[in-house]
């Protein structure tokens, strides 16, 4: 986010970031860290609870946890209206802020700088970039593959489903164990009947532009050990059949390739994240940790003694 | 500490079953719907100014994003 930062100045989207934190801990994480957007102290969670977004699996019991919401992004338009929104099955999971961006403006705005591959062949231009972030690969951030197709006039492609004879539009990713892709968004197809043969298709023509959307898991890069190797490669299988109204091409794969960089996440200055070989934050979480827990135990010290004592045995049955 | 990675793949440096590492929930609430428009709130930003989110926002388009904590 906070290199992404000028990208959403440019774009006209304001950035608000908010957390339970109390307003001393967001100081000292703006400044250290630059963050130059809004960041919001919700210390008692009021916010989180008016839009319902309160973690219910923590109770009372899991002490300065609790208050804690179900991660998510909402993006509105001028008026405040949601366009768009993301929540994911794992608070490891975030989208990329590029695809905030795009959300918000309703089209993909791929950076000049890019990992990207093209193939030319028969008029036909295809490319594949890795787009968000600076095109690297980062646990649980979701990027996308974006494949575009460069169609001369008069071509199209088609979408399922396809009447036999014909080959639909098929894109597969392929990177190393421990990538896990989701299923390609495309956009709408637009209907095209030949009255000659009297049926209905569903092409694309022009400039067109797929997203699949992927993100690495431990086994590729870990939060908990350093990357061990700098770069990977994607390998994306592209099938289609282009045709006019009249004439069909052969059906055709072509696989193109592009290398991408692994980066650590950045970890917060804290015993449990530090030594694992991650990026580490420039200001010291500690004091912020135990303001939070004070702040939560007050009203209850039973339940702070109750959560380390169950941290711990966790811990001691973690090392077995 | 031992590295435990989750159903999901991903490793984080506390012990499963550890409630910081839950993954959420199928039917985890999400908010507003897409549509709406997002309630107003106030709320002091990182340098005790209160700010109200639909003022400060004036014409803007946003991104408003809830995370867990900037502490751990």
């Amino acid at each position: 986010m906070r290199d992404a930062f000028a990208k959403f100045e440019a774009a006209g989207i304001k950035l608000y970031a908010l957390s339970y934190d109390d307003q001393e801990t967001l100081t000292e994480f703006a400044e250290k860290q630059g963050v130059q957007y809004t960041l919001l102290s919700d210390t008692d969670s009021r916010v989180i609870k008016q839009y319902g977004l309160l973690n219910e699996q923590l109770s009372k019991k899991d002490a300065f946890l609790y208050g804690i919401p179900y991660p998510g992004v909402y993006v509105c338009d001028e008026n405040g209206t949601v366009v768009s929104k993301f929540f994911h099955d794992s608070y490891k999971k975030r989208e990329s802020p590029e695809m905030l961006i795009d959300a918000a403006l309703g089209r993909i705005t791929i950076d000049e700088t890019a990992p990207r591959a093209d193939s030319s062949d028969e008029g036909i231009r295809i490319s594949a970039v890795l787009h968000g972030g600076n095109g690297s690969l980062r646990q649980g951030i979701v990027r996308q593959l974006i494949t575009t197709f460069d169609l001369p006039a008069g071509l199209h492609i088609y979408g399922d489903p396809v009447p036999q004879g014909l080959t639909p539009t098929e894109i597969k990713v392929e990177g190393p164990d421990g990538l896990v892709t989701l299923p390609m968004q495309a956009p709408p197809t637009a209907p095209l009947h030949l009255k000659a043969l009297g049926i209905d298709l569903n092409v694309w023509s022009g400039t067109v532009s797929f997203a699949t959307p992927l993100y690495p898991v431990g086994e590729l890069v870990s939060e908990c050990r350093p990357i061990d190797e700098r770069e990977v490669e994607l390998s994306v299988h592209v099938t289609f059949q282009a045709c006019t109204d009249e004439t069909c091409l052969l059906p055709q794969t072509r696989t193109l390739t592009l290398r991408v960089e692994l980066e650590e996440v950045d970890v917060p200055n804290l015993p449990i994240h530090t030594g694992h070989g991650q990026r580490e934050g420039h200001y010291d979480s500690v004091p912020a940790m135990k303001r939070l827990i004070w702040r939560k135990a007050r009203n209850n010290p039973l339940r702070l003694l109750q959560f380390i004592w169950n941290r711990k045995r966790m811990e001691r049955r973690s090392k077995r | 500490m031992k590295a435990e990675r989750d159903e999901l793949g991903f490793d984080a440096p506390a012990p499963l079953g550890h409630p910081v590492r839950a993954s959420l929930p199928e039917n985890a609430p999400t908010g507003p719907a897409i549509g709406d428009r997002l309630p107003d709130f106030s709320l002091p930003d990182a340098f005790g100014q209160m700010v109200n989110f639909h003022e400060d926002r004036g014409v803007s388009k946003a991104a408003l994003i809830f995370y867990r904590s900037a502490v751990w």
